[in-house]
């Protein structure tokens, strides 16, 4: 045996599926999880177990014993308090980390029974107006980043707001006026555009049992609400799961409720969340540094969103998202209710649809109307603010924004088709990993990661193109990539699916090596299902805020559209400026119906795990 | 192939197996599904890895060369057909990969094509196509590499039975004028005969036997080939008397003469031992004889066309036999039967 021949079968051994093309996905893949998401991370986790030098949980403990992180009585806030005429309902301060744990569980509670008991009918029943109520549904799910919050509370506001000026002044339904601020307020904006991803879920997943398994249920007496419990609510438990602990993690990381919320009302009690206080150390990066505290916050925050993740690990991985998002086999039952049932269905989901919606269509009269500047209700029809979607400041904006997610979707599509297609066709622990790496961005928080990226690349990349003081554009673009990747991994690995082994391995057999067996078999095949998640990839980068509006703050003029619109709702002196946000906001939900309509077409796909 | 394994996590697809396959021949791997026959064609494609073991082409160890340089050309038993090309460009895919001029592509698709009889046909994309074309095109898509080893796996599982039996001679013939070295796998017993030069025979990764059919049938080296090819009646028993002719076999009702096929299966008095008996060497027999006669009440029998099949309780065994299909038959009425010794196989159990 000559010596070429000792050394391949050595590396075979080593490596079972030994092929150059899979070696160099797997490199390309992990090269860019290590250098994207595991060093950034571990910058962070360097910071925060350092102190004076030498291993420490100095951090920990400081923070932790510090009242204002963390304090077992309530040290401010209101609960339900009557000053006057008014009801006061802001929620107790318990220190930044309870209050976020509090407002996510809170927050994933009320998400989930909204969402199971909407999903249950919507699979359930048929009754007139469902269609509009189906796609009513959506409608909260659109992203109009802190200009939805900025909605609410100017709503909510106890003496100018719509909803009290009609139903204490004018209707006197309330007894007191209400002023839903602070943790309750961002618990009110996240349930209501969260809720539909609970219900999404959970839909899927209903839809997806065999009906028979229900008929022989019933058949063996079961009915009504035991039926329920006993057969639809346990096999709807993935479903579940996943959406109670998305949405968890979503509310834990969100800056969109609490800075719009703040924006209107100046409420301080808005800040006292770890993600607001993460993003808020961003104006001392400026100076260059970011404080032990923070990247301590950061890791605690990191925590608790990933043993999230561990927990439905197993629901959301590539190769589980690809049988589940196929949507159903069956045609599951639906009955009619009867007048009293159905009379009750639409008390129930009427209002709840067009509350939910209440942000969106506030967007759009911020936007078209003179209401930011009218008082309660707007006054005339204008077209003022859209006009200044041209003003140079607004342009670049959305040109940068443009730019890094055109860039982003290259990036991910490229790393992850090559990422999915180790993961299908390989069954190694790398391609085990690769699956975990392709599904946990999900669960990072991208202010955590904004963070991550702030330490590593200004510590290791001081004065390059990748010092995010000296331009943030390239980390951006990166950081969206990687944010976004699992949308475009977990549609390119169901086309994968669909691709039979057999059709690379002729093509194999007939001379030709995996690349060339990769670009003309498999890249053909799945190019509909690329396209699919490039677009998803595509709009997400659009809308996405935790880097944004932090590492794009590093320098005005590389800000993108979210950065803008943070600013103008945050702390705009100019006034009517938070109308300016509000036309970009609505160019924003034009680009996701758009988008989203084309994937949903092409990827013939009803449902999706995270109801995205 | 030489003493090649392959396994599964714990379970062995391939197990020891050793395969000499001649030019020009067309060999086939039978046996029962799950039995590893596909993985090792799969082996010898290159589209699996042995654990050990290696694999020749002529004097050519290829055991470490990938699928793509083995020169194979394998008939899926799926065709996978590229969906998204249509048939010329389905076949004319390897000889692209090997950078063959325009013109000479153009020429060799053409001739291809008249060969397996779909001239006219190129535009068609696999999903016009019914399933004995999208075989053809396959097969045309994989003999136009001038492979030096043709693999076919299970190529005519996916046929209605009538087009079966065409597809079936048609490969046969195209082989025979091509004479192209060809390795078929397959798990129906019938097709393997009519179609092979010599076969093997394997069960849970091993070879069992290789040889020609006729020789498998007649002269099978192990109870698994004997139950699995064709038709028979097995009755076990011990070896009471071992003559340089025959041995002797007692068993619970009867006593019966036969022989072992091989030399080298050797039995010896006392040993447990397993008569096999073909139904068509059965002769019906009036007057008594000591052994090899059996006397039984016909239990069922069915029309076959060409011979009747009996099925005669004949204590607590039940004996498969032919018999002329003029012949009249009842249920319920006794028959005696009679085989000679040398038709009776006598294999160690």
């Amino acid at each position: 045996m000559s010596i070429k021949f000792k050394l391949i079968r050595l590396l075979k051994r080593l490596l079972p599926h030994f092929d150059p093309f899979i070696i160099f996905q797997s490199a390309v893949s992990l090269f860019f999880f290590i250098f994207l998401l595991i060093l950034p991370l571990s910058s962070i986790v360097l910071r925060a177990f350092l102190y004076k030098g030498s291993f420490s949980l100095y951090w920990f403990q400081s923070i932790l014993t510090n009242k204002y992180f963390l304090s077992l009585s309530p040290k401010g806030g209101k609960l339900f308090e009557i000053y006057g005429d008014t009801l006061y309902v802001w929620g107790l301060d318990y220190g930044i980390i309870l209050n976020s744990l509090i407002i996510a569980l809170t927050v994933a509670t009320l998400c989930s029974i909204l969402g199971i008991v909407t999903a249950y009918i919507m699979a359930k029943y048929e009754f007139p107006g469902k269609t509009v109520l189906r796609i009513g549904l959506n409608i909260p799910m659109l992203a109009t980043p802190f200009v939805n919050a900025y909605v609410l509370s100017k709503l909510f506001h106890p003496k100018r707001g719509i909803i009290n000026v009609l139903l204490y002044d004018i209707l006197h339904i309330l007894p007191y006026r209400v002023d839903v601020n602070g943790f309750a307020g961002i618990i009110l904006a996240q349930t209501l555009s969260y809720f539909p991803i609970v219900y999404l879920n959970v839909l899927s997943s209903i839809i997806s049992i065999d009906p028979s398994l229900e008929e022989q249920a019933e058949n063996l007496g079961a009915k009504g609400f035991t039926l329920f419990r006993k057969i639809i609510l346990p096999l709807s438990l993935p479903g579940i799961m996943a959406g109670f602990t998305v949405t968890f993690i979503f509310s834990m990381e969100d800056l969109g409720a609490p800075i719009g919320f703040i924006g209107y009302s100046g409420n301080p009690l808005a800040k006292k969340v770890m993600s607001y206080y993460i993003f808020q150390s961003f104006s001392e990066a400026l100076r260059g540094q970011i404080s032990p505290e923070t990247a301590t916050l950061s890791i605690i925050l990191l925590i608790l969103s990933l043993s999230g993740f561990m927990l439905i690990k197993k629901y959301v991985s590539l190769r589980t998202y690809a049988t589940i998002s196929k949507g159903s086999r069956w045609s599951s039952k639906v009955k009619k209710p009867r007048r009293i049932g159905l009379l009750l269905i639409l008390a129930f989901i009427i209002p709840l649809v067009i509350f939910a919606s209440l942000p969106q269509v506030g967007v759009f009269i911020l936007a078209f109307t003179d209401w930011v500047t009218s008082g309660i209700f707007p006054s005339k029809l204008t077209f003022e603010y859209v006009n200044q979607l041209l003003t140079p400041s607004v342009r670049t904006a959305m040109f940068n924004s443009l730019t890094y997610s055109i860039l982003a979707v290259l990036i991910a599509v490229f790393i992850g088709s090559n990422a999915s297609y180790v993961v299908s066709r390989v069954k190694s622990s790398i391609a085990n990993i690769l699956d975990i790496l392709s599904t946990i961005p999900i669960s990072i928080p991208g202010i955590v990661l904004a963070v991550g990226f702030f330490l590593f690349f200004t510590s290791y990349f001081r004065g390059t193109v990748l010092d995010p003081l000296v331009d943030p554009s390239i980390l951006l673009i990166l950081a969206y990539s990687i944010r976004r990747l699992p949308f475009a991994a977990r549609s390119i690995f169901a086309g994968l699916q669909q691709v039979h082994i057999s059709l690379e391995e002729a093509a194999m057999n007939l001379g030709a090596n995996r690349l060339h067996t990769f670009i003309r078999i498999v890249l053909p095949l799945i190019s509909i299902n690329i396209f699919g998640g490039a677009i998803l990839t595509f709009v997400y980068s659009m809308s996405e805020v935790s880097t944004s509006v932090t590492l794009g703050s590093l320098r005005g003029d590389r800000g993108p559209i979210t950065f803008y619109i943070s600013q103008v709702v945050y702390g705009s002196v100019v006034v009517g400026a938070v109308s300016v946000g509000a036309a970009l906001c609505v160019l924003l939900i034009l680009l996701q119906v758009i988008a989203i309509s084309i994937s949903n077409y092409l990827l013939k796909q009803r449902f999706s795990i995270f109801g995205m | 192939m030489i003493n090649v394994t392959k396994k599964f996590g714990s379970v062995v697809a391939v197990d020891h197996v050793t395969l000499n396959v001649n030019h020009g021949e067309f060999f086939t791997i039978l046996g029962p599904s799950g039995c590893g026959k596909t993985t090792t064609l799969r082996v010898i494609a290159g589209l699996e890895t042995p654990d050990s073991g290696r694999i020749f082409f002529d004097d050519e160890d290829v055991t470490d060369y990938p699928p793509y340089m083995r020169e194979s050309g394998m008939v899926f038993q799926n065709y996978a057909l590229w969906p998204h090309m249509n048939v010329y460009e389905n076949v004319a895919f390897g000889l692209k990969i090997r950078k063959v001029s325009k013109d000479e592509i153009k020429r060799r698709v053409k001739e291809i094509l008249e060969l397996v009889k779909l001239e006219g046909l190129e535009d068609r994309y696999p999903h016009q196509l019914s399933g004995g074309q999208q075989q053809r095109v396959a097969l045309a898509r994989a003999l136009i590499i001038q492979p030096k080893v043709l693999l076919l796996d299970e190529p005519l599982s996916n046929l209605d039975a009538k087009l079966r039996v065409e597809m079936r001679e048609e490969l046969k013939m195209l082989q025979r004028k091509l004479k192209i070295t060809t390795i078929y796998v397959t798990h129906d017993q019938e097709e393997a005969m009519v179609i092979s030069d010599r076969m093997a025979i394997m069960n849970e990764g091993r070879i069992l036997q290789i040889a020609t059919p006729r020789e498998i049938y007649m002269k099978p080296r192990n109870l698994f080939v004997a139950s699995f090819m064709g038709k028979s009646t097995i009755i076990y028993g011990k070896v009471v008397n071992k003559l340089r002719k025959y041995v002797e076999v007692e068993c619970k009702n009867f006593r019966i003469k036969g022989v072992t096929p091989y030399e080298d299966l050797k039995v010896n008095v006392g040993d447990k031992v397993a008569c096999i008996f073909r139904p068509e060497f059965f002769k019906l027999k009036e007057e008594s004889d000591e052994v090899n006669s059996f006397d039984g009440i016909v239990e069922s029998f069915s029309f076959i066309g060409s011979i009747q099949e009996v099925y005669l309780r004949v204590g607590s065994a039940r004996f498969i036999f032919e018999v002329d299909s003029s012949f009249n038959l009842n249920i319920g009425s006794k028959l005696r039967i009679y085989i000679p010794y040398e038709k009776t196989v006598v294999l160690p159990v």
